[in-house]
C-alpha cells in the first residue's frame, strides 16, 4: 500500500474507534424498562430486606473500577430517602445470578418497586438525576425542580 | 507501601496516559504492517506485548508508563478527584498482553495479517480506554465469570 492509502486506513480505524466510544458513552447509564419480574431479597442472596417503597440493587464484580463510585452514589441516594434501601450484590462468585439476570457489564443497577418488581435496569454508571427521577416516581415524592 | 496491587490505589489518569502512548505505538505497528515492513512491525508489536506483560504480571503500579506519569506528568496536574484500585487496569494490561502476544505468535508462524489485526484490535481497546475512560474489566470480567472462566475459590471470599 502507498503511504497515503495507509494513512487513510489508519484514519478510518480511529474513526471507527471514536464511533464505538460515542455509542458506548450514550448507552452508559441509560435507563431501560426492567423485566417486570418480582424478586425477593433471597433471590439476591441478601440478608438485608428490600426497601418498603423502593430498592436500588447494584450488581458488582471484581476488577470493576466504576463500581465503588456507583456504590457511593446509590447508597447516598437511598440513605436520603426513607423507605428506599440499597443492596450491593457481588457477582464474582455468583455466575448463576449473573446468568439469571443476564448481567452483561458491571455495574448494572435494578430499581425495584415496593413489591420487589424490577421496574428499571441501568447498564454502566448510572446518572444521578435519572435515578432520582425514578425514585420520585416510586416513592410519590414530587420533584419541585421540574415544576417550571 | 503495601505490595498488594488490589489494596493500593492509583491515580485513574495514569493508565489513561499509558494507554495513549500504547495506542500511538500500535498505530505505528499497523502502519509498518500495511507498508510491508513485516519484520519491523513484528518487532515493535513484540515490544508492546512485553510492556503489557510487565503491567499484567508486575502490576500496573510498576509499569514504566505509570512511573513516567508519576515522575513527569502528575506533579503538573491537580490532585486526582478519586483514587482507583490497581486491579482493573492491571487486568486490562493482561487483556492487552493476550491480544498482542497472540498477534506476535501467529506472526512468527507466518499467519498473514495476524500482526496488523492484533494491533488494530489492541488499538481500539487502548483508544477507548485513553479517550473515553472505558474500563475493560467492568465489561469483560462479569462475562468471564458467566462462562465459568473465572473460578475464585470460596476461601478467597473471606479476605
Amino acid at each position: 500500500m502507498n503511504p497515503l492509502a495507509i494513512l487513510a486506513a489508519l484514519a478510518a480505524l480511529v474513526a471507527v474507534a471514536t464511533l464505538l466510544g460515542l455509542i458506548w458513552r450514550v448507552r452508559q447509564g441509560k435507563v431501560t424498562a426492567g423485566s417486570g419480574e418480582t424478586i425477593t431479597a433471597a433471590d439476591l442472596a441478601s440478608d438485608a430486606p428490600l426497601g418498603a417503597s423502593a430498592t436500588l440493587v447494584q450488581f458488582s464484580a471484581e476488577l470493576c473500577s466504576r463500581c465503588p463510585g456507583t456504590r457511593r452514589m446509590l447508597s447516598t441516594l437511598a440513605a436520603d430517602r426513607p423507605g428506599v434501601e440499597f443492596l450491593d450484590v457481588d457477582l464474582t462468585h455468583r455466575a448463576d445470578m449473573a446468568n439469571r439476570f443476564n448481567i452483561m457489564q458491571t455495574p448494572t443497577t435494578f430499581i425495584l418497586d415496593r413489591s420487589g418488581r424490577i421496574r428499571a435496569r441501568i447498564g454502566g454508571v448510572p446518572n444521578r438525576d435519572s435515578i432520582t427521577e425514578q425514585l420520585n416516581d416510586l416513592t410519590g415524592r414530587n420533584n419541585v425542580r421540574i415544576a417550571a | 507501601m503495601s505490595e498488594s496491587p488490589r489494596s493500593t490505589g492509583i491515580d485513574p489518569r495514569s493508565p489513561r496516559f499509558g494507554a495513549s502512548i500504547t495506542g500511538i505505538l500500535l498505530l505505528v505497528v499497523l502502519f509498518l504492517a500495511l507498508a510491508g515492513a513485516a519484520t519491523a512491525a513484528l518487532t515493535l508489536l513484540t515490544a508492546i506485548a512485553a510492556l503489557f506483560g510487565w503491567g499484567a504480571f508486575a502490576g500496573v503500579r510498576r509499569h514504566p508508563y505509570g512511573l513516567l506519569f508519576k515522575a513527569a506528568i502528575r506533579p503538573r496536574l491537580a490532585p486526582p478527584a478519586e483514587i482507583e484500585a490497581a486491579g482493573p487496569p492491571t487486568f486490562a494490561q493482561g487483556v492487552g498482553f493476550a491480544v498482542t502476544a497472540a498477534g506476535v505468535i501467529l506472526g512468527l508462524f507466518g499467519v498473514p495479517y495476524a500482526v496488523g489485526i492484533a494491533a488494530a484490535l489492541a488499538f481500539v481497546a487502548a483508544f477507548l480506554n485513553s479517550v473515553f475512560g472505558y474500563c475493560i474489566g467492568c465489561q469483560l470480567y462479569v462475562l468471564l465469570v458467566r462462562v465459568g472462566f473465572v473460578h475464585v475459590p470460596e476461601a478467597a471470599r473471606a479476605q
